[in-house]
């Protein structure tokens, strides 16, 4: 069955009998998701909770640095309004015309760790295809990779197999997003000659043949490593999509 | 442990009721909305809950290995349809699970309390590093460090401790209050 599902096009037996079965449990996933919720939100409540005690601890600290930080901080607040109105531009102006966003809910998620992929409850006849970027409040979210009649398989950021064009901003400095088995997520092929600094955004950069429009928030810069041995910077990121909680997304349809 | 049939394997094979299947379909498909729904909001041990494994080692240990690997089978396949991953890999991974479970109940002693935990333990192991060769087959990342770590470890702890409600939970379905006072009796 492997074999065959690998070796078969997407109309194949295999992948026709997928997507018939696929339609019974589709509604079913969809009402236990929705059943579950409450669990799920108290869960993440009790959660947050227990970390909460460390985070007061940890808050404190950053609160004494920010205190020490603050006449650092006058200087480049200029620096930092000019970075706020670009990304309000982009914000503003993110999805040019023809663009429309197709609500959907995350019914289900690969619990493994090798593959970062949820199922939402829209597909092709919501217009989705595969390809199209999916966006949460936060930035974004991944991209579709398969599509059935009412559901899609997206791809997330973290995963090990994803790659998305992006841009630095302010500066414009172009690399590639890819996540990781791990979780983290990283931005590579940056020159050397670019300057990067930490806390600065990331955001796709929709060059002409990207899957992705340009503007998407993707996330903040959390390091940047610069080893004379590697040609490029070692640049890793904190996405602005919290992944453990995710519930609503927009599918970006052009 | 055999791993072959014998001519007695044979003769005391019976084959489930209507009503058991039933309740066999029923498992199935509570045991695919635990793993695609249920499992991946649940996060102890840095690891999620493999729900479906389990219960496809409970259904084994109480049904004996033919059942064991069929419903190991459709289970690793719902997964696989409901997560809109490549079909066959999870189905591969819960056939053996299900086959040696079932053989294990078959020729040891299930008395002892431990048995499922046992169970749960190995094929966690076996599942996980089956998965992950067939992760480093696909030309995925494998990192030895990550998968003991943050995958293997984890998920034995957590299954194993899963192991003994879950099995109590699916016996009592399966064979009704009755088995378990049977049980106690002994």
């Amino acid at each position: 069955m492997l074999t065959l599902y690998f070796r078969e096009s997407d109309g194949g037996f295999v992948h026709g009998t997928q997507s018939v079965v696929l339609r019974v449990v589709a509604p079913l996933q969809n009402g236990t998701a929705r059943a579950t919720k409450p669990f799920r939100d108290a869960w993440n409540w009790t959660g947050d909770l227990f970390s909460a005690k460390s985070e007061n601890a940890k808050l404190r600290k950053e609160l004494e640095q920010l205190r020490a930080g603050i006449a650092k901080e006058l200087t480049t607040q200029d620096e930092n309004a000019q970075m706020r109105a670009i990304l309000a531009l982009q914000r503003d102006r993110i999805y040019p015309d023809g663009v429309r966003l197709v609500t959907a809910r995350v019914v289900a998620r690969s619990a493994t760790a090798w593959y970062s992929t949820v199922k939402i409850d829209v597909g092709s006849e919501s217009g989705v295809e595969v390809y199209d970027a999916v966006v949460n409040g936060a930035g974004l979210v991944g991209r579709v990779t398969k599509v059935d009649a009412d559901a899609a398989q997206v791809t997330l950021i973290t995963d090990q197999q994803s790659f998305v064009d992006a841009m630095v901003q302010p500066g414009g400095a172009q690399g590639i997003i890819s996540g990781s088995v791990t979780g983290d997520v990283t931005l590579q092929y940056v020159d050397k000659n670019e300057r990067v600094k930490v806390g600065q955004y990331v955001v796709t950069s929709g060059r002409q043949g990207s899957v992705f429009v340009r503007g998407i928030p993707v996330g903040q810069i959390e390091s940047v490593g610069n080893q004379d041995v590697e040609l490029y910077q070692s640049i890793s990121l904190d996405p602005f999509v919290d992944f453990r909680k995710l519930d609503l997304v927009q599918v970006v349809v052009r | 442990m055999r791993l072959t049939r014998t001519p007695a394997d044979d003769q005391q094979r019976e084959w489930p009721s209507g009503g058991v299947i039933a309740r066999l379909v029923v498992t199935l498909v509570v045991a695919t909305l635990l793993q695609t729904t249920v499992a991946p909001n649940i996060r102890i041990l840095g690891a999620n809950p493999d729900f479906a494994l389990i219960i496809v080692v409970c259904v084994a240990l109480l049904m004996g290995s033919e059942i064991g690997a069929v419903f190991g089978f459709l289970t690793g396949t719902l997964v696989a349809i409901a997560l809109m991953e490549p079909l066959g890999l999870s189905a591969f991974v819960f056939v053996l699970v299900g086959f040696l479970a079932g053989r294990y109940a078959e020729t040891a002693d299930l008395s002892a309390g431990y048995a499922p935990l046992v169970s749960a333990f190995a094929a966690t192991l076996l599942a996980n590093v089956l998965l992950a060769m067939a992760q480093y087959l696909l030309e995925r990342q494998v990192p030895l460090g990550f998968f003991l770590s943050r995958v293997l470890v984890p998920s034995l702890i957590l299954n194993t401790l899963l192991a003994a409600p879950l099995y109590l939970v699916v016996r009592l379905w399966l064979r009704g209050a009755g088995d378990l006072r049977v049980a106690r009796a002994r």
